[in-house]
């Protein structure tokens, strides 16, 4: 006669083996068992789940489970509401960045679905603004992905018309209608801020290669030095002005760092004998640059574009 | 790699010049690898346009594709998509997210007073950046700002924001590892 393996309790008794889950910081997951693994020389109950946009493992201490945030992915009624949600627009968005950090963070780990649309919500309404920081734009493209991968889950349906559906929520196109309701259709929002582009095609000459290609070879230098100072003058809002000695030090270190920072944009436009770039829209005073910025992080970013691999000759080739 | 396949005619100089702006926005390589025909059975009578799901998925080609090679089908033909919680709005391409096959259209591009090169390089830019995981962008100037709002016609430059450039070089890196 054959005995009922009694199937492991998970959390507060709601998930199950099979269960596709929510991690907040992973995205939609299987549960695949619950095992005891053998860490630090202690035996420690371990909740193991798939995740399913790479199959990567991830294990869970079978008593913080509910503790992390893990719950099932929402129905189709849930979702739906998210949709009511979402078409509502936001117009009063949380400007203190203090209290949208701390809010924002509570959200995404124990607010559930609800929470992670307030802060998509929340930071899109504040992107109509002004730009977002760059850890907020990081959360900002988090909460897109956690709710893309659970609309596409919960409803079936492949994650770029979840995404395409979202959008047509938050940026509704013309005519979209929402329950018989018509929403009003997406204005330009302000762009982020201003990076070189050239918008001559002939600038995308392929010789360009080794300091990065015609417009974009610019973008990894110029919105860095621009949304740097927006990131900084917003968490740096209620901060102590420095004492005269400390601000001497950083005026000194920041004139140090000058000719590294000009050097970093002036290459690709040196080498295409352009007007000099846009200035940033508020540039950040030198001394918050020095004090926040060090210096290694210059180089590490200006190398990434000489990397590119070349293909023109195969491109052409066969054309 | 990125492979352009083309279902429909377009003039040599718009094709090159989607390959240009597509090297340029990820820094991989972009070629013409030939033809090909959209599916039949992906037409939907309904809305008198082709399935972008269906298309992508049951076109019969012969492009082999190796590591992190991307294949987009540029075509003419308009697109719609599965009817989601938002009912159906304008479709200009689907992408399989962090897959490798995408496809783009460029009806209805003169409707928004877009150049055809500009218009298909921006739509073309977008998809390949969803076939890299990357995820509508609030700036307007980014390519993967959504294609229907104002920015997409405002804006002519096929380029990334800054969050979403490095977001690809981290994926292009991690994928050709």
């Amino acid at each position: 006669m054959a005995t009922k393996i009694p199937e492991p309790v998970i959390g507060d008794g709601s998930l199950h083996v099979g269960d596709r889950v929510v991690y907040p910081n992973q995205g939609i997951c299987r549960i695949t068992g619950v095992e005891t693994k053998q860490i630090a020389g202690q035996n420690w109950e371990v909740v193991t789940l798939s995740r399913e946009e790479d199959g990567a493992t991830v294990m869970v201490p079978k008593g913080k489970v509910m503790g992390i945030g893990l719950r099932k992915v929402a129905d189709v009624a849930a979702i739906d509401r998210v949709f009511d949600e979402l078409s509502t627009p936001n117009t009063d968005p949380q400007l203190d960045w203090k209290v949208r950090h701390r809010e924002n963070a509570d959200r995404m780990t124990g607010g559930g679905l609800f929470g992670t649309v307030e802060v998509l919500k929340g930071l899109h309404a504040l992107s109509r603004v002004r730009p977002l920081p760059q850890k907020e734009r990081e959360l900002y493209d988090n909460a897109r992905h956690l709710l893309v991968g659970e609309i596409a889950a919960a409803m079936n349906i492949p994650l770029h018309v979840a995404e395409d559906n979202l959008d047509y929520a938050l940026w509704p196109p013309e005519g979209m209608k929402r329950k018989g309701r018509p929403l009003p259709p997406a204005t330009l929002g302000p762009p982020s801020p201003a990076r070189v582009v050239t918008g001559d095609d002939d600038d995308l000459g392929f010789e360009d290669e080794e300091l990065g290609t015609g417009e974009t070879a610019v973008v990894p230098g110029a919105p860095a030095a621009a949304e740097q100072p927006e990131e900084e003058s917003d968490e740096e809002e209620e901060k102590p002005v420095p004492a005269p000695a400390a601000k001497k030090a950083v005026e000194k270190a920041a004139e140090k760092e000058k000719p590294k920072a000009a050097h970093r944009h002036e290459a690709p436009a040196a080498k295409k004998q352009k007007p000099s770039h846009p200035p940033a829209k508020k540039p950040a005073p030198p001394k918050k640059a020095a004090a926040k910025k060090p210096a290694a992080k210059h180089p590490a970013k200006k190398a990434a574009p000489a990397k590119r691999p070349a293909a023109k000759a195969s491109a052409k080739g066969k054309r | 790699m990125i492979r352009l396949v083309t279902l429909s005619e377009f003039p040599p100089d718009v094709i090159d010049f989607v390959s240009r702006r597509l090297h340029a926005a990820y820094g991989m390589g972009s070629e013409l690898e030939g033809e090909g025909e959209i599916p039949s059975a992906a037409f939907d009578d309904e809305h008198s346009a082709y399935d972008a799901v269906k298309a992508v998925e049951e076109m019969d080609d012969d492009v082999t594709l190796y590591a992190d090679d991307k294949i987009l089908y540029l075509t003419s033909e308009p697109l719609t998509a599965a009817e989601g919680p938002m009912g159906r709005g304008p479709v200009d391409g689907y992408a399989q997210y962090g897959g490798g096959k995408a496809i783009v259209t460029s009806h209805g591009l003169s409707d928004k007073g877009v150049p055809l090169d500009v218009g298909l390089a921006k739509r073309a830019a977008h998809y390949v950046g969803h076939l890299w995981d990357l995820h509508h962008c609030f700036d307007p100037r980014c390519v993967m700002h959504p294609g229907w709002s104002p920015g997409f016609a405002a804006y002519p430059e096929v380029a990334l924001c800054l969050f979403d450039r490095e977001k690809s070089e981290r994926k292009i890196k991690l994928g050709s590892s």
